[in-house]
């Protein structure tokens, strides 16, 4: 469940201006030109400079340091990222360098490392509002959860309203398992900014997570009213309606969701079970079919469609289909990551 | 030191205050017993730490009072009780509220890495026995009736490795008898393929180990030991039909689910389908549990079935299934249709939204309240390490999940009392009723903590009766006998079985709560013999002595 991306948000850093001295006047004018370009929005032009520069002196100071920021307002973080270490390494105290590491490392959905980076920059510039965003979320998606609590909580000591950090925050407490939590965050968010996007969403999901399908119901109707073509908001209603007995409208939003997006699987499961539940068999079994071509890894669809057929007599159809249960849950199947002690280490769950 | 001792005051009457709850209908108090569970947890988490805690209640020296029995580790690399830390203890029940660790005298404080115990009077003596499953070794205790145990399990050849699978690690085991010979036999619930030397390591973080999924490990079969009646046992385990059924078993409960007169068993597996193994008669098992429902939940998940029960949740007189499993996969209920299937009912019985946050490992079947209704105590903690406890909760309290009739549940944790101790990486339980005032206790175990007796303080003043049964041309201890008690108009179902929760044994009277009935109107038992007998107009509150006629 993430929520935000980076981009649009990096209005952090003011572009480096920076005269080069003429020690060697080539490369001085190489870089001069290419910070007259950079400050003319002509970034591409502008690294052409830069690079020009760097051969003919990669020890002129700061050059590094806007050769990463020309890269950078192009979203090219990875190739942001060597000339930010370089300048960085040349001047481990250059806030905006390290602030700038950070960012590229998160554009490059290096988080940890991001994290790392950003937490250092925070350290010197503790009241800079969005840079400890992009550190809280940079903890949230390098699954540092402690750590990323802790500046998310900081943040709303100083903006109790702000809805994203709300959710961000929620979405901590959700990938530490702490749901009450969580909701409790999003249900702050949704009072803060009723319209902010996919809030309604976030705290529908929590709810239905938690079995309080009336709840989720309500709240992936609201973010339906905002967002009507949002197909995993209308396929959790429809879920949620399937599991709180409303049936008539689950089977309504889910031939809706099926319009939109026939690859979406969970609803070929859930029609599946409504259908096989109202006796519509044959349609229930294409469904169910229909889920296993979508994802035939997953053992629900086969177990649902094997007790399909036992209910309807087919014994052999059903035990084909208890057999691809029984395959999938084989060692072969299910242990890829088989690690050797001593070796780097597999996942946990 | 006015402060501390303060403070220590206002704690004590916060536990009273919390476990005095009177607005719960089912309440506990805590009471300390002299046991820490220590599995010899090492930062390289190597997955048998996780799964040690079996607990026993049973009555070693006939005396009329539950005593207590753990299982404990040992040394993880040398699977050895290196230390008196290490040692399974016995605790002999006093009769007034004291528990004395006879485990030295008593020759149980074992040798292994022990996980979980079975208590079953397999020699017909009078003397329950004790069959204590573990790490790549299991060993049987005989009773000697005198307050002593001898280690008979080279004798009874229940010990041997596997051919195909190498030395085997048992979580668990049900005594029951499977061919009605008036002999328990011995099933022997077996978890998973493990191996110090080529373990996977599995990295929760930078550094930071933890326990691995079950999918790391290979699955291995359950065995089934037929009593020759002369000490020793037959492995039938793959004449039976059991081997060719291998899983990652993780508690076994014995019911005979379809009335036919023969035992079945119910095996939870941890991340693969579960097992239903129908007692076709003649030894013989067929593996049941696609067709009928209960190899998988209801959402066709692979889910990390830990304890079960398996008894007559709604007094149809067709034994349910309880199991548990981890945070977010539900506590599961199958509920016995009474014609071979089951049908998943967790969402309707409330237990799906009650479950969803919690993560359990031992659950138990009982009438807490005595209200007729059987209720479901459930320890629970997670199986990952306290390092993990950023990501889940790891350390949970215990909940009762008290059953309002008609397959419909209500949790109860504060309400019951059951925090008035920390929360905990919980594992096995037993129950019964330990100071004979007509109300079930819990003994459960915890990781790296003190084990608790949750003494049952419920109020309302139900009646009860309890039945301790005396096989003679059935087995002694009238294991699978079936019990119906007609109280009030109202019929109520129960079978013997000891085996309980997870890795865990329960082996006093079968327990009923009988409302405001001070009187039963009839008794029905019907033994494994095929012997029915009868009992009319029983009063309540006693625990009645029944002896298989001959």
């Amino acid at each position: 469940m993430r929520l935000s991306a980076m981009k649009g948000a990096l209005v952090l850093l003011a572009l480096a201006a920076r005269l080069w001295p003429a020690a060697d006047p080539r490369a001085a004018a190489e870089a001069n030109a290419g910070l007259d370009l950079a400050r003319a929005g002509k970034y591409l032009e502008a690294i052409r400079h830069y690079r020009a520069a760097l051969a003919l002196d990669p020890s002129l100071p700061g050059l590094h340091l806007n050769l990463g920021l020309a890269y950078f307002k192009l979203n090219r973080f990875t190739d942001a990222v060597p000339s930010f270490e370089k300048a960085t390494k040349a001047d481990p105290a250059d806030f905006q360098a390290r602030a700038l590491l950070g960012m590229s490392y998160y554009g490059s959905r290096r988080f940890a490392d991001a994290a790392a980076q950003l937490q250092r920059a925070s350290d010197q510039q503790p009241d800079n509002t969005e840079l400890r965003f992009r550190l809280a979320q940079s903890y949230l998606w390098s699954q540092q959860y402690d750590a990323a609590k802790d500046q998310f909580q900081s943040l709303l000591l100083k903006n109790p309203d702000s809805a994203p950090v709300h959710m961000l925050l929620g979405e901590v407490l959700d990938a530490a398992n702490q749901e009450e939590q969580a909701t409790a965050e999003f249900e702050a968010a949704v009072k803060a900014s009723p319209r902010e996007p996919e809030v309604h969403f976030g705290l529908g999901y929590l709810y239905w997570k938690q079995k309080r399908f009336d709840e989720a119901g309500r709240e992936f109707q609201a973010e339906l009213a905002a967002q009507p073509q949002h197909t995993q908001a209308l396929t959790y209603l429809a879920d949620a309606e399937m599991h709180g007995g409303d049936e008539a409208s689950a089977v309504d939003h889910l031939r809706q969701v099926l319009k939109l997006d026939p690859k979406i699987r969970l609803a070929h499961l859930d029609l599946g079970i409504v259908l096989a539940g109202r006796n519509e068999s044959d349609q229930a079994a294409a469904h169910f079919r229909e889920a296993i071509r979508l994802d035939p890894s997953k053992p629900d669809a086969h177990y649902r469609l094997g007790r399909l057929w036992l209910a309807m007599g087919r014994e052999a159809e059903a035990n084909a289909e208890f057999a691809e249960v029984k395959k999938l849950a084989q060692p072969e199947q299910l242990e890829p990551l088989v690690r050797i002690p001593g070796r780097d280490a597999g996942g946990t769950q | 030191m006015k402060a501390p001792l303060l403070a220590l005051l206002l704690l004590a009457a916060g536990w009273i205050a919390v476990g005095q709850n009177p607005a719960s209908p089912i309440r506990f108090v805590y009471r300390p017993i002299d046991f820490r569970l220590d599995s010899s947890e090492t930062p390289e988490r190597h997955a048998p730490e996780t799964m040690a805690g079996g607990v026993a209640v049973f009555d070693y020296n006939n005396d009329g009072y539950l005593d207590i029995f753990f299982t404990n580790g040992a040394d993880i690399h040398t699977l050895q009780k290196s230390s008196s830390k290490y040692f399974n203890r016995l605790f002999e029940n006093d009769g007034k509220g004291n528990f004395k660790d006879v485990t030295v005298k008593a020759g149980l404080a074992g040798m292994g890495f022990d996980n979980g115990v079975a208590v079953g009077d397999y020699d017909n003596d009078g003397y329950k026995d004790l069959f204590v499953g573990g790490v790549h070794g299991n060993h049987l205790y005989h009773n000697n009736g005198d307050g002593t145990f001898t280690d008979v399990t080279a004798k009874a050849g229940i010990n041997r490795p596997d051919s195909q699978y190498g030395p085997l690690w048992s979580v668990g085991g049900a005594w029951v008898d499977v061919n009605n010979d008036g002999l328990l036999d011995l099933f022997v619930v077996n978890y998973l393929a493990w191996d110090i030397n080529t373990e996977p390591r599995c990295e929760a973080g930078p550094g930071k180990y933890d326990y691995c999924h079950p999918k790391f490990y290979k699955a291995t079969p359950n065995q089934l030991f037929l009593n020759n009646g002369d000490g020793t046992f037959r492995d039938v385990s793959a004449e039976s039909g059991i081997r060719s059924h291998p899983g990652k078993g993780m508690g076994v409960g014995i019911a005979d689910y379809d009335l036919d007169g023969l035992m079945d068993l119910f095996v939870s597996n941890d991340k693969v389908y579960n097992s239903l193994f129908h007692n076709k008669g003649g030894g013989k098992f067929e593996e049941v549990a696609f067709e009928a429902g209960v190899a998988l939940t209801e959402n066709g998940q692979f889910i990390s079935g830990m304890g079960v029960d398996f008894r007559d949740l709604d007094n149809d007189g067709y034994p349910d299934i309880a199991f548990v499993a981890l945070d977010n996969e539900l506590f599961p209920i199958f509920r016995n249709l009474g014609k071979g299937g089951f049908a998943d009912v967790t969402e309707s019985s409330g237990m799906a939204r009650l479950s969803a946050p919690m993560a359990g490992y031992s659950p138990t079947i009982a009438d807490f309240d005595n209200d007729g209704w059987k209720d479901v105590f459930i320890t629970r903690g997670h199986v990952q390490s306290l390092g993990y406890a950023s990501r889940v909760a790891v350390e949970q309290p215990n909940t009762i999940f008290r059953n309002l009739g008609g397959m419909k549940f209500q949790a109860l944790t504060a309400e019951a009392g059951l925090t008035a101790q920390p929360p905990k990486r919980h594992r096995g339980s037993a129950v019964g009723d330990l100071n004979h005032d007509g109300r079930l206790d819990v003994v459960a175990s915890a990781l790296s903590a003190p084990a608790e007796i949750w003494m049952n303080d419920s109020p309302g003043g139900n009646h009860w009766i309890e039945f301790a049964l005396e096989g003679t041309k059935s087995n002694r201890d009238g294991i699978g006998a079936r019990i119906k008690v007609v109280a009030g108009g109202a019929a109520q179902y129960n079978h013997v079985s000891f085996a309980a929760g997870y890795a865990s044994s329960s082996a006093g009277p079968v327990h009923f709560g009988l409302g405001r009935n001070a009187s039963v109107e009839s008794v029905e038992i019907r033994w494994p013999s095929g012997m029915v007998q009868e009992l009319k107009n029983v009063a309540a509150d006693r625990v009645i002595r029944v002896k298989e006629a001959e």
